[in-house]
């Protein structure tokens, strides 16, 4: 005991504990043979033995706790970690841009009450041509330089397919989207791919139930939720072979506001979409009766809004995968304008 | 379609300055995507009429002329063109005026006039030239420097040359939609204007003159040819008008000025009349030398066996298919109808009567004959958009009067008009309630009969309610209500309708499970450290040879690749069979741009061709390389490697509660894609190895004996050939897998052990070849009821064992759900667990 001084460590402690007070301790080993004397000396000795036990112990505890407060000084007087080295672990990747953009778009069209329906990159003439009133040795057809498969089929154009594939399967009313790539035969540059995103969508109900003015309101509601409140969008008439009437749909430049400015060539307007009634003959084609069904389709390129909204003016950014660029994109997606 | 304002101002009034029409076009579905101004390169140039024409005392080449320039005065000119002679007017520029840039040293101009010196007066071989006259190419309007300008004889001397020039002008680009052929003409956007400027633009009557009274000229003549149509199906009318008496030379300078705002060459007065005709009026005309068609008979025909080539006018030789639309003669054939004429009978300089043809082919034909020839022409354009059924004598009339102008041409006959059946006029019943049901919006029906007027529709009443619109010829797009429901709107503006709201509420009665997955994928891998790329689905032939990604999924019997017929290169030649050539492009991409790391992951289609066609699949895909985790300092840095990225692979199973379906399988180990009984059931058969993988650091990921993935390095040699420093691990999973099968049953929750665990660790010394999972599966399936896990915690392999021999440590954990296991029960369940797998491994207990 004598030997333990105020600066013991722990292991020293252990050692006079068990010395002392373990099985085959002094005091322990003493303990034992109080048994063996008599009742009267086994009185005093143990009341002895259990005093000097409690010393012990109590002296043992102090020293402990003394360790303990020793410790928990030294550790606080450390000198400081640098917070400002960084972080270990695994470092979180980055969605695709179009993938963000994309999302988001489908987020706003469920959230208006469209559903989503995939389908297929390979088609034949008649789904992605035929039945969308493109007639044989049109020249609407070389609007779309296709590639051809072989045996009829294709790669789509356009993922218009989605309307004749949803609407020869299924009966109306119908709000469907369908995203997917298209291919057109267009060299890879600043402004086009051989490899494209679309999103088509389409509603349909009864005559007069779903008009060109709801047509207005279905993509208003859209635009602005996508590129902000503040979007304003016109209708400017077009051709489509599949819709009557068609429309391109221009939104207020984003750049400008509608002022006039290099990207929208002074127009203060930037074409983003097409639109239009579907045509009597796509609804023939898929077995509706034009008398009692009417509906709406559009169409956009996903490369185009992402440029768009990314601000961003050369389309071959995104096939590249630049990783300098990728990670410029926040992980959790892009904000609400 | 270009549209010189200058010209568009003969057929139309409009009160609006270019820029409105350009606007209202544009949002009436003909957009102007161009307004292009275009200056004169010359300045003070005027006309002046040559009246003494004189050689030059001391040059044979030149001549020294007397020119008339009006109230300017007469001066004297020497002047070198061939084509100088007393009585033309040309074009004179005086001292002072500037011309073209660059036209002296034999460049074309296109500099400003500014930029050039005034012209001065000069010294020519000892005579004083008052100023010059000029050629094309002097004044910036083509190269043609053979001679110089001759004006309209009509000219008076001392007029500005630009004004009579037409110039300055405004052209509008006008982008005319394929529905929209009858715009592909002056005359057709002069009545777009009109109807568009609905009270403030008229179309203009036509003067006296601009159609030649062909009747008057024309009659008791014999006709001068026959014309016989025996393709009435692919040419329905064709008419042909002779003239004769005319002399080929150039067309008025106006006219070639305003050929070439249009974008087209001047060639001769001739040609120059067929194309602007087309140009104004909408209809192609082509002309034949008249005595160059035998027995002065046309035939309409189909080529058939007998005609199998025909020299066209640009001297090549070209091959006929039997059904294809000719213009023939008894003997040979005379052109491609509709697509260009023959070189046999084409105009010369010496011809001196000719045949206008003026037809309607059938758009569809003139398509494909363009389309397999690789000619387009702006007359094929127009007969494949569909010219004006009813159009064709209006521009043989038209072009009879320029011939006459220009080229002095009689009519030598009546028009002989072959119509196999003059077409109904086209009517549409229209209930006028069908207008607002479309639109959505409440349309007077005044307005709505006053749109339909304006776009010169007859109307009249049929019941209540519902008009009867008769179309104009020229409207072949007009076909049924939709059509007059988007005239009426556009001509109103879709301004006037309203934005609203589908009253039906379309909320979605099927949750979109599939996209709430890919997002979960996407998440899970962006999470682990993956960065998600999109690459093009067309790859070179060589990517699929070097990626073969059929027959390892568990895509139905797929046999080949899918290649395209028509690649734009050979780069994009085929589908792609798998992602992962795409990913490692990105990687050599990445690593080429002083990328240190790369580790990416994509979704998307790939493509085989089956026993039933090509066919579609879907995958996920991941690349990872170099260094991973725990980068930094005081990091113990991780690298991509297999166990990393199967790791990641690990997580994104797990997030779809697949974990316990799944094996990884070393290549060629214990697996029989067809269970024991061989390739009966047609299932893909195994691969043995993955070519593009490193034959001892790769896996197939199976489920129930199908491989639905696969997992490791890249194989060395690819590596090599990629010149990677380090291994590159890929892999790649059946995406239909995740979607079928993942997350699809709610798993059962339990609550937490309420006894505590017993852990007993064992260490085997089994064969190097042993696969530790083998081990795990041998405790698991031994193992008592109270054995909870069984898991590998350390694998060692060195001096401390034999050669060829690894000690595998597992940790089993024990539980009861009933109470407290005691020591000694464990150590009894351990003992005989332990025994039963050492025989059946045919292993050791390390000592």
């Amino acid at each position: 005991m004598a030997r333990l001084s105020e600066r013991a460590t722990a292991g020293e402690i252990e050692e006079v504990r068990v010395r002392t007070l373990g099985r085959s301790g002094e005091l322990t080993l003493l303990m034992r043979q109080l048994g063996g004397l008599a009742p009267e000396e086994r009185r005093d000795a143990g009341r002895l033995l259990n005093e000097i036990k409690q010393q012990i112990e109590a002296r043992l505890a102090e020293l402990k706790i003394r360790l303990q407060q020793e410790a928990l000084r030294r550790a606080v007087a450390e000198p400081p970690i640098d917070p400002t080295l960084p972080g270990l672990g695994i470092r979180r990747g980055r969605f695709h841009p179009l993938t963000v953009v994309l999302e988001q778009a489908l987020d706003i069209f469920e959230s208006m009450g469209f559903e989503v329906a995939e389908t297929q990159d390979i088609e034949d003439d008649f789904h992605n041509f035929s039945a969308l009133n493109f007639p044989p040795d049109h020249p609407a057809r070389e609007m779309q330089d296709t590639f051809f498969l072989g045996g009829g089929l294709l790669l789509r154009t356009h993922t218009s397919n989605g309307q004749v594939r949803v609407m020869e399967s299924r009966q109306p009313p119908l709000a469907v989207v369908c995203p997917g790539n298209c291919y057109r035969r267009d060299e890879l540059s600043v402004r086009a791919s051989p490899m494209f995103g679309q999103i088509e969508g389409f509603m349909v109900d009864r005559v007069g139930a779903v008009t060109l003015a709801d047509l207005k309101g279905v993509l208003g509601e859209f635009l602005r939720a996508f590129f902000g409140p503040r979007t304003n969008l016109r209708f400017r008439a077009s051709f489509f072979p599949f819709t009557e009437p068609s429309v391109e749909v221009d939104i207020s430049c984003l750049l400008c506001a509608g002022a006039g400015c290099r990207v929208c060539k002074q127009s203060g307007w930037t074409e983003i979409l097409g639109a239009g009634m579907i045509h009597h003959n796509v609804f023939r084609a898929v077995g509706y009766d034009p008398a009692r069904w009417q509906g709406f389709a559009f169409g956009m390129g996903v490369e185009r809004i992402a440029l768009l909204k990314l601000g961003v003016d050369d389309l071959r950014l995104f096939f590249e995968n630049d990783a300098r660029f990728l990670g410029q994109f926040p992980a959790a997606g892009l904000e609400r304008v | 379609m270009r549209v010189p304002l200058g010209w568009l101002n003969e057929l139309v009034s409009v009160e609006a300055p270019p820029a409105e029409v350009a606007e209202r076009l544009t949002l009436a579905g003909l957009e102007v995507e161009a307004l292009l101004r275009v200056e004169p390169a010359f300045s003070g140039v005027i006309a002046g009429r040559v009246t003494k024409v004189e050689r030059h005392p001391n040059a044979d080449r030149l001549s020294v002329c007397e020119v008339d320039a009006g109230a300017e005065g007469s001066f004297v000119v020497v002047c070198g063109a061939p084509n100088v002679r007393a009585g033309m007017v040309s074009a004179f520029a005086r001292v002072g005026a500037r011309l073209a840039a660059g036209a002296q040293d034999g460049a074309p101009a296109k500099e400003n006039p500014g930029a050039v010196k005034p012209l001065e007066a000069a010294v020519i071989r000892g005579v004083q030239s008052q100023g010059m006259l000029c050629s094309e190419r002097e004044l910036g309007l083509s190269d043609d420097h053979a001679g110089i300008v001759e004006l309209d004889a009509g000219a008076a001397p001392g007029q500005e040359v630009a004004a009579l020039l037409g110039l300055p002008d405004t052209v509008l680009d006008v982008a005319v939609t394929p529905n929209r052929g009858d715009c592909l003409s002056i005359l057709g956007i002069a009545r777009e204007v009109a109807a568009l400027f609905d009270g403030r633009g008229r179309l203009k009557r036509p003067p006296r003159g601009t159609f030649t009274e062909l009747a008057s000229a024309g009659t008791g003549a014999p006709a001068p040819l026959s014309v016989e149509i025996d393709a009435p199906a692919l040419c329905p009318r064709y008419a042909a008008l002779a003239m004769s008496g005319l002399q080929v030379a150039r067309a008025p300078a106006k006219a070639r000025t305003r050929l070439r705002l249009c974008g087209m060459r001047p060639v001769n007065n001739v040609v120059d009349v067929t194309n602007y005709v087309m140009l104004e009026q909408g209809q192609p005309l082509h002309a034949f030398d008249l005595d160059r068609i035998a027995e002065r008979r046309i035939i309409v025909r189909t080529a058939g066996e007998t005609h199998r080539r025909v020299l066209t006018l640009d001297n090549i030789s070209r091959s006929l298919e039997p059904a294809q639309l000719v213009i023939a003669d008894p003997k040979e054939v005379l052109g491609i109808a509709g697509v260009m004429g023959g070189l046999g009978s084409a105009v010369t300089a010496t011809t001196s009567a000719i045949v206008l043809e003026s037809a309607y082919f059938d758009p569809q034909a003139v398509t494909r004959a363009s389309r397999r020839l690789g000619l387009r022409s702006e007359a094929s354009r127009r007969f494949e958009y569909g010219v004006d059924r009813q159009g064709q004598v209006t521009a043989l009339r038209r072009a009879a009067a320029l011939l006459k102008g220009w080229a002095g041409a009689r009519v030598l006959g009546p028009v002989v008009d072959a119509e196999v059946s003059a077409p109904a006029p086209r009517e549409i019943a229209l209930e006028m309630r069908a207008v607002g049901a479309m639109l959505g919006a409440q349309l007077k029906a005044a307005v709505v009969r006053r749109r339909l007027r304006a776009i010169g529709a007859r109307l009249a009443p049929a019941g209540r309610a519902t008009l009867r619109v008769t179309v104009p010829s020229y409207r072949a797009d007009l076909a049924a209500v939709p059509d007059l429901v988007e005239e009426v709107a556009r001509l109103s503006g879709f301004a006037e309708v309203a934005p609203r709201l589908p009253a039906r509420s379309f909320a979605s009665k099927r949750p979109e499970r599939r996209r709430a997955m890919m997002r979960a994928m996407r998440e899970v891998l962006v999470g682990c450290g993956l960065t998600e790329v999109r690459t093009l689905a067309l790859v070179a032939a060589d990517d699929n040879r070097r990626y073969p990604g059929r027959g390892f999924l568990s895509e139905s019997a797929p046999c080949g690749p899918v290649g395209v017929e028509n690649p734009l290169s050979a780069e994009l030649a085929e589908l792609r069979e798998s992602l992962v050539p795409g990913l490692v492009r990105v990687l050599r991409f990445n690593l080429n741009r002083q990328a240190g790391a790369f580790h990416a992951f994509e979704v998307g289609k790939v493509f085989f061709r089956g026993h039933d066609g090509p066919a579609e699949g879907a995958r996920v895909a991941a690349i990872s390389y170099g260094p991973f985790a725990f980068e930094g300092p005081g990091g113990d840095q991780r690298s991509a490697s297999f166990a990393t990225l199967k790791g990641v692979c690990e997580t994104l199973i797990q997030a779809f509660g697949l974990g316990a379906g799944l094996q990884f399988v070393a290549p060629g180990r214990g697996f029989s894609p067809t269970g024991a009984g061989g390739s009966a059931t047609g299932e893909p058969a195994l691969a043995v190895a993955v070519p593009f993988l490193h034959p001892r650091r790769s896996a197939f990921i199976t489920r129930e004996n199908r491989i639905v993935g696969l997992l490791g390095e890249l194989h060395p040699e690819e590596a090599l050939r990629l010149e990677l420093d380090q291994p590159a691990v890929v892999f790649e999973l059946d995406l239909a897998l995740l979607l079928a099968y993942g997350l699809v049953s709610s798993a059962r929750v339990e609550p937490p052990p309420r006894f505590p665990a017993v852990r007993r660790d064992v260490a085997l010394v089994v064969s190097r070849e042993t696969p530790a999972g083998e081990i795990v599966s041998e405790f698991r399936a031994a193992g008592p009821e109270a054995l909870e896990r069984a898991e590998v915690t350390d694998v060692y392999e060195g001096v401390q064992v034999a050669e060829g021999r690894k000690s595998v440590t597992l940790s089993c954990v024990y539980r009861s759900r009933e109470r407290s296991l005691t020591d000694e029960e464990v150590n009894r369940m351990h003992a005989e667990l332990t025994a039963r797998v050492l025989s059946r491994l045919g292993a050791q207990l390390r000592g």
